[in-house]
């Protein structure tokens, strides 16, 4: 889990080489690599192959109105604010002052791991995505 | 999950693809994170759970255990070997667990040698099959592919936008998706929610605009310092990037630089993220 930015200082942090999360993993060993059934015709043994949900991106109605609600919260210099708004935008402030720098990898790394535990619960469902057929057929 | 532990294996590379043909290269698995569950009856069926295809002069050190505590052995022939571990027919793939088991294991090997990684769920019926059927029949074919990646790995590079800064590019150009911020303003949901769509269609189809320019500038800034190049489809709304990249390991300093000049570039708009080494998952390409 790597963050490529200037510090402060203006530096570019290095990139040091690691691993991913289940996320990545998933997003790679799916559908990338080869497809044994492609040199395999007779000793291929069906199993049973737990559903694991891929991430797609698919544009929805819920990503529109999402964005909308992110738009519609942004803080515009140039927008004249009620007090409300003042106050939020000092939480807001509060909270990006601690994600700056390194930090933010961490908490982002902290999001991944908690939508890999998500997955993780999802994947633990016994629900047979494709059961392929043995062809032992000698 | 760091990368820097990599196992320590004996013997080094050896240099270039004629070295590849000395024997004596070892290659070290660490233990993967999937519990032992060796220790039941023998009477269960039993299956053979194939990772990657590797060069034959490989040793691997039986310490680490793969899919559901399987335990890690070669099946030669000729000049590859075969990654594999027994497995239990009853118990269902996919848990979290088999698939960190099953790309850690490719990732630590790919660190030592050349591989060419299965898809995560390839099982025969036992290890004769997969010398006779697997190796075999494309011996010569996997030899080249091998010797292709020698001295390569895979890295992938995703990019995500900046939420607040992303948003502010697309106001700024795109004045009706302005005047629709206005409109919401202050309104409910259910009161504005015609304007809501449109407001989120038209950031949504800038965002993909975007993402289309920044992926090409990306991989076209990359691409002088790789192999080659897998553009990938994105994994989330925001992703700015997502791409897989071939490169050989003594340019790898120089792909990074080229990665953080992109970074320092995009520090405002938006974050990267470098995951590799890895098997070259996205390199291999089934044929047939």
């Amino acid at each position: 889990m790597t963050i490529v930015q200037p510090s402060a200082g203006g530096a570019a942090g290095r990139p040091s080489s690691s691993g991913g999360g289940l996320a990545d993993v998933i997003d790679t060993i799916l559908d990338k690599g080869l497809v044994i059934d492609a040199y395999v015709s007779v000793s291929l043994v069906g199993i049973e192959l737990l559903t694991i949900n891929a991430r797609v991106v698919v544009a929805s109605v819920d990503t529109y109105l999402r964005f909308a609600q992110a738009v519609n919260r942004l803080d515009l210099s140039e927008q004249q604010k009620g007090l409300p708004e003042v106050m939020q935008d000092m939480t807001q402030g509060v909270a990006k002052g601690k994600t700056k720098g390194v930090a933010q990898g961490a908490l982002e790394a902290a999001g991944d791991k908690l939508r890999e535990f998500a997955a993780g619960e999802e994947d633990e469902e016994p629900v047979p995505r494709r059961r392929r057929r043995s062809r032992e057929e000698y | 999950m760091t990368g820097s532990t990599r196992a320590s294996a004996p013997a080094g590379r050896a240099g270039g693809k004629s070295g590849a043909k000395t024997a004596g290269r070892r290659v070290q698995t660490r233990r993967a994170g999937a519990p032992d569950r060796s220790a039941t009856p023998a009477a269960q069926a039993t299956a053979c759970y194939v990772y990657g295809v590797l060069p034959g002069d490989v040793e691997v050190t039986p310490e680490g255990s793969g899919v559901a505590g399987g335990e890690i052995r070669l099946v030669r022939h000729g000049e590859l070997a075969a990654l594999v571990s027994e497995l239990r027919l009853s118990r269902p793939l996919g848990r979290p667990d088999d698939l960190i088991a099953h790309q850690r294991l490719l990732d630590d090997v790919a660190a030592e040698v050349p591989v060419l990684p299965m898809r995560f769920g390839a099982v025969l019926d036992g290890t004769e099959s997969v010398a006779r059927e697997l190796l075999a029949p494309h011996h010569d074919e996997f030899r080249a592919a091998l010797d292709d990646l020698e001295g390569r790995a895979q890295f992938v590079v995703k990019a995500r936008y900046r939420e607040d800064a992303v948003l502010r590019e697309v106001l700024a150009e795109h004045p009706e998706a302005a005047r629709l911020r206005e409109q919401i303003r202050g309104l409910p949901e259910d009161a504005s929610w015609d304007a809501r769509i449109r407001l989120g269609e038209i950031i949504n189809q800038a965002i993909e605009a975007k993402r289309d320019a920044d992926t090409r500038a990306l991989a076209e800034g990359l691409a002088p310092h790789a192999v080659a190049v897998v553009i990938r489809e994105p994994t989330h709304e925001e992703d700015a990037a997502h791409l897989a990249i071939l490169v050989d390991d003594e340019r790898r300093q120089e792909f990074e630089e080229a990665l953080e000049d992109f970074g320092r570039d995009w520090a405002e708009r938006i974050t990267l993220r470098l995951i590799g080494p890895q098997a070259p998952y996205d390199f291999v390409v089934t044929g047939r």
